[in-house]
């Protein structure tokens, strides 16, 4: 597109616009990495905006301490990493079979799917049923129950019949079950949609908890965004912070830190998110 | 038989593995088998629950289970359409689902056309970069970082007190709440959902852009006449699903900021489900309000879609 000079002002105050907006999405994050290094007289004065007043590490040896966020911690790694597996092994294997020509039934399964797309089950007899199973107050409830998706299947189906069908009858011809096509040629070609599917259902498994808060009554098994939760906005500290602790540091400054602690792995992964999220939002729009 | 079981038949030894890998070499069988799995789960995690709904006409009881509690009839839905709570936490609902759909629908719209407005691109990437940040934040960080904004010695009372405003204790007073609670939804979201517009952007043809330019169409002439009916479709389908939704409010994001204080206005029908269902017991009673969402939820949704294929063709599901 050709560029006037008049477009020159406009492109300026919009980038501005748009910058600070921008900006707004991280000055909260960088507010309080200040408070949280800074020292506890200048938090307690209200001295610090986007720059440590001070510096003092003491929130972060304090939060490190916390044997909790560790422990929750790996909880979230452990959950996010079977219930991604999980998720990813009941919605190929049944959008496989549908993508099929020849399963039975295809039809009535996919009317069923997306009935439970538009009729949400309604959380009491959902919860009773976890229990029926006793999964509660186990990590299975955090793992299986939320594996299977109609959206997901409908996107992975949309994306396996778009495979050549010469593919398959190759593989046919060479005696390939369809177990084998299924292994051997859907998956290793479906790779994109699976990276985006898996990690779109990683980023929510990480950041759920009102299922942990459902289900999950022993402590030692709370997801960290539980433990986060209970930490930092019911402001349960567990044990209460020592004297000299709290001439270091403020527990507002101690909240920061934990909430930072809470922020990095998924800051870590970031990039590498961005890049699959952004192909995959598009995928959504896919139809069949 | 023209498909040969490969590896399988080189394998069977006895007879009875051969019978399995003829088995597996039939296609309704091996697909059927594949389909196992999630079939089942399909089964046991949602259309068990679904008939689990019958506790509905009980007074269920956690320690009886279904089989031996009470039956009580309709009692739990006259309950709920003559307990004053009901209608409270359906307008609370009703209330927050408006706004979000007021000023949470459009923000993305307008951030989208903003941005392909953009002509600086080592400016726009990280610009993009910064805005679907928030998306990524679970809702338990997100509260966090906005109640150390929003507390009374926090930035924004600070900012306040500038103009002799404040200090005002946003998080815990009702009148903020609904505002709170759809603003850092907009801060949370907004950049994730010009996504979809972006793409819908990429399609339209440039060649419309400088004819219009030609014809001497302005800026704003051609957002008007070219960008916005290109995007128009996706607009629809979006507001109508949005609309069909009215009721599910997100359960994660006004649990986390509700407290004591604020529950008059805050307590939505999810968050009053899990308090006074699952924490205080009553089991049926709530479910009937759960089947009562679940219902209309059911019929708005088909409604839009009906309303969506009529204007667009375009179908939500």
């Amino acid at each position: 597109m050709p560029h006037y000079k008049s477009d020159r002002a406009f492109q300026i105050v919009n980038s501005i616009i748009m910058v600070v907006i921008s900006l707004t999405m991280l000055a909260p994050l960088i507010n309080l990495a200040a408070v949280s290094l800074s020292t506890a007289d200048s938090v307690k004065l209200n001295l610090v905006y986007f720059w440590p007043k001070g510096w003092n590490l003491d929130v972060y040896r304090i939060v490190f301490q916390k044997e909790t966020l560790w422990r929750s911690l790996l909880v979230s790694i452990y959950i996010t990493v079977t219930g991604t597996a999980a998720s990813l092994f009941f919605n190929s294997t049944l959008a496989y079979a549908l993508s099929r020509p020849y399963m039975p039934l295809k039809k009535t399964i996919l009317k069923a799917l997306i009935f439970t797309f538009v009729f949400s089950i309604p959380l009491i007899p959902y919860y009773l049923t976890i229990r029926a199973v006793h999964m509660n107050n186990t990590l299975w409830a955090l793992i299986v129950p939320g594996a299977l998706s109609a959206f997901y299947i409908i996107i992975m189906k949309t994306f396996f019949q778009g495979i050549s069908k010469e593919v398959f009858e190759a593989a046919e011809v060479d005696g390939c079950s369809e177990f084998g096509s299924y292994g051997r040629i859907v998956l290793p070609l479906s790779k994109p949609v699976m990276a985006t599917i898996g990690l779109f259902h990683a980023v929510s498994q990480w950041n759920a908890y009102f299922s942990a808060l459902i289900f999950i009554r022993n402590k030692d098994l709370y997801p960290i965004q539980v433990v986060l939760r209970s930490l930092v906005i019911e402001n349960k500290t567990g044990s209460a912070p020592s004297g000299i602790d709290l001439m270091l540091s403020t527990p507002e400054q101690i909240k920061a830190g934990i909430i930072l602690f809470g922020t990095v792995p998924i800051l870590l992964v970031y990039p590498f998110l961005q890049k699959y999220f952004v192909k995959g939002a598009m995928l959504g729009s896919l139809k069949e | 038989m023209p498909c040969r079981p490969g590896i399988l038949a080189s394998l069977s030894l006895c007879g009875g593995i051969d019978m399995f890998a003829r088995m597996i070499s039939n296609k309704k069988v091996a697909l059927s088998l594949l389909a196992l799995p999630g079939l089942a789960h399909l089964l046991l995690f949602s259309y068990v629950p679904l008939t689990g709904n019958i506790i509905v006409f009980q007074d269920y009881n956690l320690f009886l289970g279904i089989w031996d509690s009470k039956w009580a009839g309709l009692t739990h839905f006259i309950h709920m359409f003559t307990y004053e709570d009901f209608f409270n936490i359906l307008r609370n609902t009703l209330l927050l689902s408006f706004y979000s759909i007021i000023f949470g629908f459009p923000a993305p719209l307008i951030l989208a056309l903003l941005l392909n407005e953009m002509r600086m691109m080592w400016l726009k990437r990280p610009v993009q970069t910064m805005l679907y940040l928030p998306h990524f934040l679970s809702w338990v960080i997100v509260a966090g970082i906005f109640i150390n904004l929003l507390h009374v010695d926090g930035i924004v009372n600070r900012l306040l007190s500038a103009f002799h405003v404040g200090p005002i204790d946003f998080v815990t007073k009702p009148g903020y709440f609904r505002s709170m609670i759809v603003s850092i939804g907009i801060w949370k979201e907004v950049g994730w959902g010009m996504i979809i517009y972006l793409a819908a952007l990429t399609g339209i043809n440039p060649n419309l852009y400088e004819a219009a330019m030609v014809d001497g169409a302005g800026r704003w002439r051609r957002m008007w006449n070219i960008t916005l009916p290109a995007l128009l479709p996706a607009i629809v389908v979006l507001l109508l699903m949005r609309v069909g939704q009215v009721l599910d409010t997100n359960v994660e994001q006004v649990l986390v900021f509700l407290n004591p204080l604020v529950r008059d206005v805050g307590e939505i029908i999810d968050t009053y489900v899990y308090r006074v269902g699952l924490l205080n017991g009553q089991f049926s009673y709530t479910t009937a309000i759960g089947i009562f969402k679940s219902v209309v939820g059911f019929t708005l949704i088909v409604g839009m879609n009906q309303l969506s294929k009529r204007m667009t063709g375009e179908s939500i599901y």
